[in-house]
């Protein structure tokens, strides 16, 4: 497509050129007609033909039925569920804010929302579909190169339309069957000290009210899961990238970051600040 | 008066004449127009109401290649109005009966060429979309 609209610009910039600088002046009547017919009419005709032909075929892709896995996600504000359901499961894996799909499978995507219409998007891999309240549409996508693709909400849906993003990562089929399956298990315990001291305050603070750590007393649904926060790329859906700073500055200022959003700033500092960030981050 | 009399006749066959023409120049996109309406209204109520799509699809796709082939056939019969094969006249700039005449034709062959370019591509979903997803 890229390559298309390169030769298109050389070929009418190149001809412009030709005709103002190379050899100006008036042409032969016959010879204009003969560009203008043939340049005009005859090769837009064929052009936008075969790239109808071409788009007209590979519409009905985003409706063809998956290969198997499916991967239901709703739309919140702002931020995205999301839960596996690998075929035959009678439950799902929970995550949040991140897509994981197998390279050279169909999977398709069952979208929802909460309360407001957004639209999911990940322009690398397919066009876009929107997400209702009640309603539930789908979208199957096929990944051909693994790779971290951006998503995006593509409907405006608040304050905050602008930072509900997302990262979606295709990954080879073992791979993915290997991320699935950790995925699936409780979050790690923590690893030394500060994390165990990150855990209490997370506990203490009252985080498991509205997000859920699985194999940990905290099991909200308000907010996304958290049970393994610390693998994924992007931190508050799409907002920064995972880092041990990032997270420190999202707690405390979350009310900057992403305005109007439900989860309120948490006024901690020092070491408990960064004993939670620390305790997160591990959450792999 | 007497003596007016045969040009008042002319004249009259003359207008009467471009009258037809005219008419003709309109009839091209009055067809594309009316396809592109009757193609996308019953196949909206065609899946509104549940209807068996292939049998809609067939029929209209037979419609589709009778109005390709009516505005192709009100074309030719513009390209020969135009007559620009004879002539070789393409403007047809001088303000004569005749070459109203063949402006008329010339307009009616644009307009059909167009008409057709589109009449096909209104067509082309029906052939590469088999559903009402």
């Amino acid at each position: 497509m890229l390559g298309g609209a390169v030769v298109l610009w050389l070929v009418v910039n190149g001809a412009f050129y030709y005709m103002s600088s190379v050899r100006p002046g008036a042409v032969d009547k016959r010879y204009a007609r003969h560009i203008l017919i043939g340049g005009g009419i005859i090769l837009p005709v064929f052009v936008l033909t075969a790239l109808l032909v071409w788009g007209l075929s590979i519409l009905p892709d985003p409706r063809r039925p998956g290969d198997g896995l499916v991967v239901r996600v709703t739309g919140e504000q702002w931020w995205w569920r999301v839960e596996y359901w690998p075929e035959g499961a009678d439950t799902p894996v929970v995550s949040a804010n991140e897509i994981r799909l197998p390279v050279g499978q169909r999977t398709e995507i069952h979208l929802t929302s909460d309360k407001v219409i957004h639209s999911f998007w990940i322009p690398a891999l397919g066009g876009k579909m929107d997400m209702f309240p009640g309603r539930d549409t789908m979208i199957s996508l096929l990944p051909e190169r693994a790779g971290t693709y951006r998503g995006q909400c593509a409907e405006f849906c608040g304050a905050s339309h602008a930072w509900m993003a997302f990262a979606a990562v295709a990954l080879e089929p073992a791979e993915f069957d290997a991320w699935l399956e950790a995925e699936a298990a409780d979050a790690v315990a923590p690893q030394d000290e500060a994390a165990q001291r990150g855990q209490e305050v997370f506990l203490n603070e009252g985080c498991g009210a509205c997000h859920a750590v699985r194999g940990t007393p905290a099991v909200g649904l308000v907010g996304p899961d958290l049970s393994h926060v610390g693998s994924r790329k992007t931190l508050g859906a799409g907002r920064s990238s995972m880092t041990l700073q990032n997270l420190e500055a999202w707690i405390a200022h979350t009310e900057d970051l992403k305005p109007e959003v439900k989860m309120p700033s948490y006024d901690l500092t020092g070491t408990d600040l960064a004993d939670l960030a620390h305790y997160l981050n591990g959450l792999k | 008066m007497t003596d007016d009399q045969p040009k008042r006749r002319e004249d009259e066959a003359e207008f009467s004449e471009e009258q037809s023409s005219l008419l003709k120049i309109t009839m091209a996109p009055t067809l594309w127009a009316a396809h592109f309406v009757i193609c996308y209204a019953l196949v909206a109520v065609t899946c509104a109401k549940g209807w068996d799509f292939p049998t809609v699809r067939a029929g209209l796709l037979v419609f589709s290649c009778l109005v390709v082939g009516g505005i192709s056939l009100i074309g030719w019969r513009a390209w020969r109005q135009w007559n620009v094969s004879e002539t070789g006249d393409f403007i047809n700039r001088r303000g004569r009966a005749e070459d109203r005449h063949h402006f008329l034709g010339h307009a009616a062959f644009l307009l059909s060429v167009i008409s057709v370019i589109g009449a096909i591509f209104v067509t082309l979903p029906l052939v590469f979309i088999g559903g009402c997803q």
